[in-house]
């Protein structure tokens, strides 16, 4: 690599956004545009009794109103969970759903409006625990009607693979342990924001701070009835998504039918508690797993029982519950393995995808059995972990192909850094040492809906003033796709990187992506540039040997200039971009991603495929204050493989942006509720770290050179999150003697534990 | 914004008070109010901003006697010499409320009339809808006992507790008379009316005449920074070993315990913070947990004024 590829570069929005240039969706203005906001449920399970709106119409500014019953076809992500309308209809499911939207032309006109709809409910049983929707109820009691045997079970996903059941009853060295999880949310700084607009000529656009055009676009087309080709999706700048922004939305629905309607462009923007209602975050987790070894501590079998607490709909719940199973396949060798996961229906914001996504939680069981038998056995820790990692190019049993792995290295390396051989165990009482390791998906290797099209398209436009556009349908949600296509194009094409800009997501102007979810982006969209921006150079070597009459081979494209070794050649990029384009004009070149044929033939053998997988290896040191249970996380040492850093400075962020994710749910963050309401629904209660509550953090990049990856590269925007909470519960073990079972690891639960030890 | 007004001096101040009688609220950094008005829990219209007048916000010493001018920023507080070096504890407190960019909006009048907190009733209004509002509110029962008579919130002013403990006196001005008196006083045992000064007062002074021979403080929150206190004890000894232990955030006011070092065991201050102290649970801090570090932070104190 001899350009931009590998080395830290800053966004190429960054200044943008420091300066307050950027435009989020809430900075469109548009003329005659109209507000709107939503009345919300007070009930969390309930008839509409009635809904009487001649008030709020007849108050000054108000233009129209809607309710369920305007916009009634169902919609969501996944097609096998289509279960929600834009707003209520007939009953509510949750507390803080929609049951009307009042368009209005100011917003405190249409909160006014909000304010004098009158609705009645007669209430239904409520269902707020996991446990409760496991029971057999009566049907009217049932929140979907679509659920089986009377109970509200929305999603049952099992798969077993060589009894692991057998192997646990006889199992010398057995951990059994039974976790528990509270919710938690993305916590992004931006809110759901949408405007729509009715078009002149008959089509729709809206602009949305969504993470997921393509699938938005989909849904619309479902729910307006309008053709794909009359609906223009754009993404503006994101204020963070964590996969709080990748599903369809009903305000999403309800400002694109109010502006088809009323002709006029309609706006919604969420206060922070309307996102927090929103949610789609961390499903609350029951897990019991149990885990055997033998002798030498080689693992010998997994089996896991776990309750997901869906909240009112569908969302990602189906892939959610697979991949809380499925994802403990690595990073370690486990041939008896066996899961079975339960999504419920609760009377609760609906959950959905978070960074980690499913994966967090079971991985924090694991990997604190793992301790468990490191200490039962006494087994150093790291040590029992190396013996069971899977080696690079095997499989694994649920036949998930693993390319590249740069585990060992990523344990060694967090191993060296933090001294643990000299310090684990020998701490004073109150400090400690935790490590835990992890592993996630480059990308999930099968579409949402099922099609036979690539799952990434980018093009490459070369023109008269030597600019190449990348054109890519990719959401840059801070995660640094932008700079990444510009990268890219700027490494094939020997050029400045401020040669290359971007136009994206955008479903009108560019190819379709899928979107930024399952962190697919880098590998697919990365690999998709690749070839868009080669053949771009391609054509140009094309021209250039045909004019200068060199070989094809033995022309070098760098710095700005194009030239041969023997420099006899040796022109500029203008002039190369010249030649190029004479007698044909600007064009444009594409590239596509495509994902092998992976996987087993058994039902469910889809969950969890990826074309290749990201490894890694976390240590972190805490104080623990044993008389009052308080927990200071000191320093995390974390290394993540992943493939090859394309942009070092990017990768390290996203380290260090899980690491502080992580740190949250491990410590403070919790959807807290009373009786189906939620009693933090804003930035102070709902306890986000500070600056002061996270710790040193100390990052290694490890790059194993993916086979398939762009360069090298797999992901590294969620894999590192999965070993920061497990490797803190073990270093609270090191430091007082107890496992922390239940997140988050509030002083409470650590006082009450250190008083049950005594 | 004919709502908002903001006299150069107390007497316009005063005036302007009685113009409004009954719809208006003093304003000083307005970082505590500022979200009652947002939440729709502060519904009076006219607002009194006491930023313009002029020596309110002050810092002096004279014969030993620490004066502040009510409208003195936190940060300014944190920031002097004079406070660093002889009156620590109650910098340590300054320090310890909200976060470096609110203290230098945030005065130290406005925080010792912080308004009391709770679970149940600093929410929007929508979200008081859901539940139903409380006693405090609109509504007529304590969403957290389900009485009707008695509200809980907590007080929760971190300078509350360490000026309390170091036996503060504060000014008080209203229409024609200025009074003193020691800032304990002020506060009621009520949830609603969390302290006697009529509306029309206005605090301009805190004296602090006194500079203990040992003094301690805690605060008790999830995070290091921008958390209000699930539990604040700040504690002075004099010269002749009387020990001031000042709790706040567990009960309707700060709890003052006086007695001196001879009598004192640790076992009847706990009895008698316990018993004086009405916590229940309007914090998200887990209830048994917030009684249980009452004991422990007491305990702590103790070790440290019986070692050292
Ligand atoms: C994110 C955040 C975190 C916070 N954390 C803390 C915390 O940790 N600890 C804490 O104690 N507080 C905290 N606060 C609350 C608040 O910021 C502080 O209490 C602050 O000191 C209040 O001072 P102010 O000048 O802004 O008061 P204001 O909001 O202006 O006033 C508060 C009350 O006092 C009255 N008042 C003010 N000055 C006078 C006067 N001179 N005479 C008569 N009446 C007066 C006002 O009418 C009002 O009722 C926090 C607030 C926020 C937003
Ligand atoms: S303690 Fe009871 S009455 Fe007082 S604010 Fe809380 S819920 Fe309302």
């Amino acid at each position: 690599m001899t350009g931009a590829i590998g080395k830290p570069t800053p966004y190429i929005d960054a200044v943008q956004k420091v300066t307050g240039q950027a435009m989020y969706a809430d900075d469109y203005k548009f003329p005659n545009m109209v507000y709107v906001s939503c009345l919300r449920s007070t009930e969390s399970h309930a008839k509409i009794k009635s809904l009487e709106l001649k008030k709020a119409e007849a108050s000054p500014g108000v233009i129209a109103i809607v309710t369920g019953k305007d916009i009634p076809v169902p919609f969501g992500v996944l097609s096998i969970s289509r279960d929600e309308t834009a707003m209520a209809i007939e009953k509510v499911r949750y507390q803080g759903e929609i049951v009307a939207a009042v368009a209005a032309e100011t917003i405190e006109a249409a909160e006014a409006g909000v304010k004098l709809i009158n609705v009645e409910y007669e209430p239904l049983t409520e269902f707020f625990t996991p446990q409760d929707s496991l029971k057999t109820c009566t049907p009217d009691e049932q929140i979907h009607a679509h659920t089986k045997d009377h109970k509200n079970i929305h999603k049952t996903a099992e798969l077993r693979f060589n009894e692991p059941e057998k192997e646990l009853e006889t199992a010398k060295h057995k951990q059994t342990g039974e976790f528990k999880f509270a919710g938690v949310t993305h916590g992004f700084t931006e809110p759901h924001s949408a405007v729509a607009m009715w078009n002149g000529d008959e089509t729709l656009t809206i602009i949305s701070a969504t993470q997921v055009p393509h699938y938005l676009q989909k849904n619309l087309s479902k729910v307006l009835g309008l053709p794909l080709h009359k609906i223009q999706v754009k993404k503006p700048v994101l204020g963070g998504g964590f996969g709080g922004k990748s599903d369809p939305f009903p305000h999403e629905m309800i400002v694109s039918f109010l502006s088809k309607k009323i002709k006029r462009p309609v706006k919604c923007t969420f206060s922070r508690e309307e996102v927090f209602i929103t949610h789609h975050g961390r499903h609350p987790t029951e897990i019991n797993m149990s885990l055997s070894c033998d002798a030498g501590g080689k693992i010998t079998a997994l089996d896991a029982d776990i309750i997901i607490d869906g909240g009112a709909y569908g969302s990602f719940g189906v892939v959610t519950s697979y991949y809380n199973g499925v994802l403990l396949q690595g990073p370690y060798e486990i041939n008896k393995f066996g899961f079975r996961t339960r999504r419920t229906y609760t009377n609760k914001h609906q959950c959905g995808a978070m960074r980690g996504h499913g994966a967090v939680n079971p991985r924090y069981a694991v990997e604190t059995l793992l301790d468990m038998m490191a200490h039962n056995m006494k087994m150093d820790p790291c040590d029992l972990r190396e013996k069971n990692f899977l080696s690079e190019h095997s499989s694994t049993v649920g036949e998930f192909r693993i390319t590249s792995n740069g585990i060992r290295d990523c344990i060694a390396a967090v191993r060296k850094k933090s001294d643990w051989d000299s310090r684990y165990g020998k701490l004073p009482y109150g400090h400690g040492l935790g490590v835990a390791c992890g592993f996630f998906i480059s990308g999930s290797a099968l579409p949402i809906l099922w099609n036979r099209y690539p799952q990434t398209v980018v093009h490459a436009k070369l023109d008269f003033d030597g600019r190449i556009v990348m054109f890519s349908g990719a959401s840059e949600i801070g995660q640094g796709s932008d700079t990444l296509l510009v990268q890219i194009a700027a490494e094939e094409l020997g050029i400045p990187m401020d040669f290359v800009q971007v136009e994206v997501a955008d479903t009108k102007t560019t190819p379709v992506d899928l979107g930024s979810y399952s962190s697919r982006v880098t590998f697919m969209v990365g690999n998709a540039a690749k070839t868009a921006a080669s053949n771009i150079r391609n054509e140009m070597v094309k021209a250039i040997s045909k004019e200068k009459d060199t070989t094809a081979e033995s022309l070098i494209f760098r710095n700005g200039r194009i030239f041969t070794k023997d420099k006899s050649l040796d022109i500029t990029w203008e002039e190369g971009v010249e030649m190029a384009m004479a007698g044909r004009g600007a064009f444009v070149e594409s590239g596509f991603y495509i994902s092998p044929k992976l996987g087993g033939n058994f039902k469910g053998a889809g969950a969890g495929l990826s074309p290749s997988y990201s490894f890694g290896a976390f240590i972190s040191e805490v104080e623990v204050n044993p008389k009052t249970g308080e927990t200071n996380v000191i320093k995390v040492w974390g290394a993540h493989d992943c493939g090859k850093a394309l942009n070092p400075l990017a990768v390290e962020g996203q380290i260090e942006g899980s690491i502080h994710m992580g740190l949250g749910q491990t410590m403070s963050e919790e959807m807290r509720y009373k009786n189906g309401q939620q009693l933090n629904a804003n930035f102070f209660d709902y306890r986000i770290p500070s600056s002061l509550d996270t710790p040193d953090m100390d990052v290694t990049i490890i790059e194993s050179n993916d086979p398939e990856g762009p360069y090298g590269a797999k992901e590294a925007g969620e894999g590192p999150i999965h070993p920061v909470l497990p490797s803190i519960g073990n270093a609270v073990f090191d430091a007082v003697g107890v496992r922390m079972m239940e997140l988050p690891i509030t002083p409470d639960k650590v006082l009450k534990k250190i008083k049950e030890n005594v | 914004m004919e709502y908002y007004h903001s006299p150069d001096s107390i007497k316009d101040a005063l005036s302007m008070a009685r113009e409004f009688d009954g719809n208006f609220i003093y304003f000083a950094g307005g970082t505590d109010v500022q979200i009652y008005r947002k939440q729709k829990l502060e519904k009076n219209e006219h607002i009194i901003d006491l930023k313009s007048i002029q020596d309110l916000n002050s810092i002096s010493m004279k014969d030993e006697v620490l004066s502040l001018g009510a409208m003195t920023p936190l940060d300014d507080i944190i920031k002097s010499k004079e406070i660093q070096n002889y009156f620590p504890l109650l910098m340590e407190a300054a320090k310890s409320v909200a976060t470096p960019v609110i203290r230098k909006t945030a005065t130290i009048g406005g925080n010792l009339l912080v308004r009391n907190r709770c679970t149940f009733y600093n929410q929007s209004q929508e979200w008081r809808n859901g539940v139903g509002s409380c006693l405090r509110d609109v509504g007529d029962i304590c969403q957290v006992t389900g009485g009707n008579n008695d509200c809980y919130s907590r007080n929760v002013s971190d300078t509350a507790a360490a000026l309390i403990a170091l036996n503060a006196e504060i000014t008080l001005i209203n229409s024609n008379e200025m009074t003193q008196k020691p800032l304990k006083d002020i506060y009621l045992p009520c949830g609603i009316k969390f302290h006697d000064l009529d509306n029309k007062n206005i605090l301009t002074q805190i004296h602090v005449p006194f500079r203990p021979k040992k003094w301690w403080y805690k605060k008790l929150r999830v995070r290091k920074t921008l958390d209000f206190t699930s539990l604040t004890i700040a504690a002075t000894v004099d010269n002749d070993d009387m020990a001031r232990i000042c709790l706040n955030g567990v009960s309707m006011a700060p709890i003052l315990i006086e007695e001196s070092l001879d009598t004192l065991t640790i076992e009847s201050l706990i009895k008698q913070a316990r018993k004086n102290c009405k916590t229940v649970d309007n914090d998200l801090m887990p209830l048994k947990y917030r009684r249980e570090m009452i004991n422990v932070f007491l305990e702590e104190w103790w070790e440290y004024e019986h070692h050292k």
